[in-house]
């Protein structure tokens, strides 16, 4: 330990001795790396598993049964609630849900302006499947109709200025409900439930309400939404039951092998049914995607994320060539003393651990300077595009990831110039 | 203690091969000072940087301790460098950024001395320079003679066998010159084999015995005589 802290002091010294070069170096150094920073903390959250240990347990199918003919057709990213019915109809799932997102206004009274809420129309497996959290309350029992609603925590601190608020009244779009339960604290970062929408840049919704609830009281979904016919959907408490109004999302929780070859088998089963019944007339094509493949399915991957990454690590690239260009001057320049310290009985391998101190040390320069700069580009970016301000932030692993980074690259920017200094004719390097 | 058996050292370039040693044969025992002699070109300063492993040879031996430093390894060869052999340059080549303190200690830190004992070594060092007083000035701050005796203090701290010495009083005027050809004297008397590489005439005179090399030999084959001189 004492000889490492007199390598440190060897490189502060050396650092000392040509400040100027070596800043420049840092910064060429911390700019690279702040800018591909900056675009690895969006590539990072975009790209993150928010549930790994279930991400392959958890899928969205997807049949074509649809009314009209259709060649070497997708089936349909919504479903209608006949279909939501019928792929419901087994236990095979550990947890099912159907859902889908709406716009309302709430209240605590008449007298008191709107509130525009986003609210997710759904069914109680859905706080299971996807682990979300509960601070008071519990989640509806069943999927019947009920005036009950589930608040996030900042909508019940917002509308009544604390978090507790179970059995509180409320108006939604001024129907009375009353408040069953409130969530902790969660945003599920992608929101990947929401993926074949496009809805995993969004944030949490604020307001749950039983999916019965939903289309008795014709909330009609703020996404995507079609249909086959021309029935007035309007009235979907009454239509939208039973006509081909595609607006459901689906989710089932299927834990084991075996349980989703049963339920692929379940889907086949169905869709031949309905094709013997004549409902629909087109091939089958059945699909059960797995969360974790959820957004590359619909190619909800960002095309612009990925060219910024590209160009961003080519940018680290030409910073890490010239920051290595520069390194080389000032270790050239301290070649007299490597070959001193040879001469004297320092071994290749001793100076291999000056060269690390000498990483240390500009790791650390780098690793503050990088992040400042990555804070400015993610704070620059967060303003010009604020649907991604969700991912502009940092965690534990990614900043874990950011040092890895920090010290390969200096360790890189390093390596060419000490070993460079390392090597050559003794007598000839000290007579220079 | 020193053997060279048959050793030669070409320098090679895209056109030239400059022959710098020839053959040479040389044995220098234990406690011998001997000075290396010869006009500018000879050799002499090549021949010493082979004895120190700072160089390698091309053809022939060179036996120390009566091994064969030939295919050593670089962590071989810096092990041998740092335990047996002190080094005083004409230039000093002394760190500039370090005390003089921290520049004796240099060689003792590669050989994973304790500080307790390295800082004991190195005032040791300083004391018998004369310098002791001045162990946390920069070398800045001293005349050539003085950073002439940090240079030994640091090159005789690690207790080597052998001192090689490249004109050591190349820089200096002819007082200071005195003063450290006495402290040489000083060193081989307490059992230190010297080798030095000299100009002067006077210098080489006070050795136990001069090596002439003239063209990359030895110019008199008398001079292999390792029982010419014995030193009283």
């Amino acid at each position: 330990m004492e000889q490492f802290l007199y390598y440190l002091k060897v490189s502060w010294v050396s650092i000392k001795r040509a400040p100027l070069p070596y800043a420049l170096t840092i910064f060429i150094l911390s700019l690279g790396l702040g800018v591909f920073f900056a675009n690895a903390t969006f590539y990072y959250q975009l790209n993150s598993d928010p549930l790994p240990h279930k991400s392959d347990k958890l899928f969205f199918p997807m049949t074509l049964m649809v009314p009209n003919e259709c060649r070497d057709c997708q089936p349909p990213r919504v479903l209608s609630y006949t279909n939501v019915q019928k792929l419901s109809q087994t236990d095979i799932p550990s947890a099912k849900a159907g859902m889908y997102s709406a716009d309302g206004y709430l209240r605590l009274d008449t007298k008191q302006a709107p509130t525009p809420v986003s609210i997710r129309i759904t069914q109680p497996d859905f706080f299971k499947m996807f682990e979300v959290p509960l601070l008071h309350g519990s989640i509806w029992a069943d999927d019947k109709a009920r005036l009950e609603l589930i608040l996030s925590k900042p909508t019940a601190e917002k509308m009544f200025g604390r978090s507790d608020v179970v059995g509180e009244k409320i108006l939604l779009d001024d129907r009375d409900f009353t408040v069953v339960a409130v969530l902790d604290d969660w945003q599920m970062l992608p929101r990947l439930y929401d993926a074949n929408n496009g809805g995993q840049l969004s944030e949490a919704d604020q307001v749950y309400m039983p999916l019965e609830t939903g289309y008795d009281f014709n909330y009609m979904s703020n996404r995507q939404s079609h249909t086959y016919d021309y029935t007035d959907y309007r009235q979907l408490s009454t239509q939208g039951r039973t006509g081909a109004l595609n607006q459901l999302q689906f989710w089932v929780q299927l834990d084991t092998e075996a349980q989703q070859q049963a339920y692929r088998q379940f889907m086949s089963n169905l869709v031949a049914d309905e094709q013997k019944a004549g409902r629909h007339p087109s091939a089958p094509n059945n699909q059960l995607v797995p969360m974790r493949n959820i957004v590359s399915y619909f190619g909800g991957e960002s095309a612009d994320i990925k060219a910024f990454a590209l160009v961003t690590l080519l940018f680290l690239g030409v910073c890490l060539f010239n920051a290595s260009h520069l390194s080389l001057n000032r270790y050239i320049s301290n070649q007299y003393e490597f070959s001193l310290r040879r001469a004297l009985g320092a071994s290749r391998g001793q100076l291999q651990q000056q060269m690390l101190a000498d990483v240390l040390l500009m790791a650390t320069f780098c690793c503050v300077c990088g992040l400042l700069i990555a804070w400015g580009g993610v704070t620059l970016l967060n303003f010009l595009w604020p649907a991604n301000s969700l991912f502009g932030r940092w965690d534990l692993t990614l900043l874990l990831l950011l040092l890895v980074v920090t010290f390969t690259t200096s360790y890189l920017v390093t390596l060419y110039p000490s070993l460079r200094a390392s090597f050559g004719g003794l007598n000839q390097q000290l007579k220079e | 203690m020193i053997q060279l058996k048959n050793l030669s050292k070409i320098f090679r370039t895209e056109l030239i091969e400059t022959h710098a040693l020839r053959s040479i044969e040389l044995q220098v025992n234990e406690g011998e000072f001997v000075a290396l002699t010869g006009p500018s070109g000879s050799g002499k300063s090549t021949l010493l940087n082979v004895l120190g492993t700072l160089e390698h040879f091309d053809e022939g031996d060179y036996l120390l301790d009566g091994q064969s430093v030939k295919g050593l390894s670089d962590s071989a060869l810096s092990k041998l460098r740092n335990e047996k052999i002190g080094f005083i340059f004409q230039g000093f080549n002394l760190i500039k950024d370090y005390s003089l303190q921290d520049n004796i200690e240099l060689p003792l830190r590669y050989r994973g001395i304790a500080a307790s004992e390295r800082k004991r070594r190195a005032e040791q060092a300083l004391e018998l320079v004369g310098l002791a007083a001045r162990r946390d000035y920069h070398p800045s701050q001293l005349s050539g003679g003085q950073q002439q005796r940090v240079a030994i203090a640091r090159a005789i701290a690690g207790q080597p066998r052998i001192l090689l010495a490249d004109e050591p009083t190349g820089n200096l005027d002819s007082l200071m010159a005195r003063q450290v050809m006495e402290l040489l004297e000083k060193i081989n008397q307490d059992g230190c084999t010297i080798l030095m590489v000299t100009h002067d005439p006077d210098q080489a005179r006070r050795a136990g015995r001069q090596v002439q090399i003239v063209d990359g030999q030895l110019s008199d084959a008398a001079m292999y005589d390792p029982l010419a001189v014995k030193r009283a």
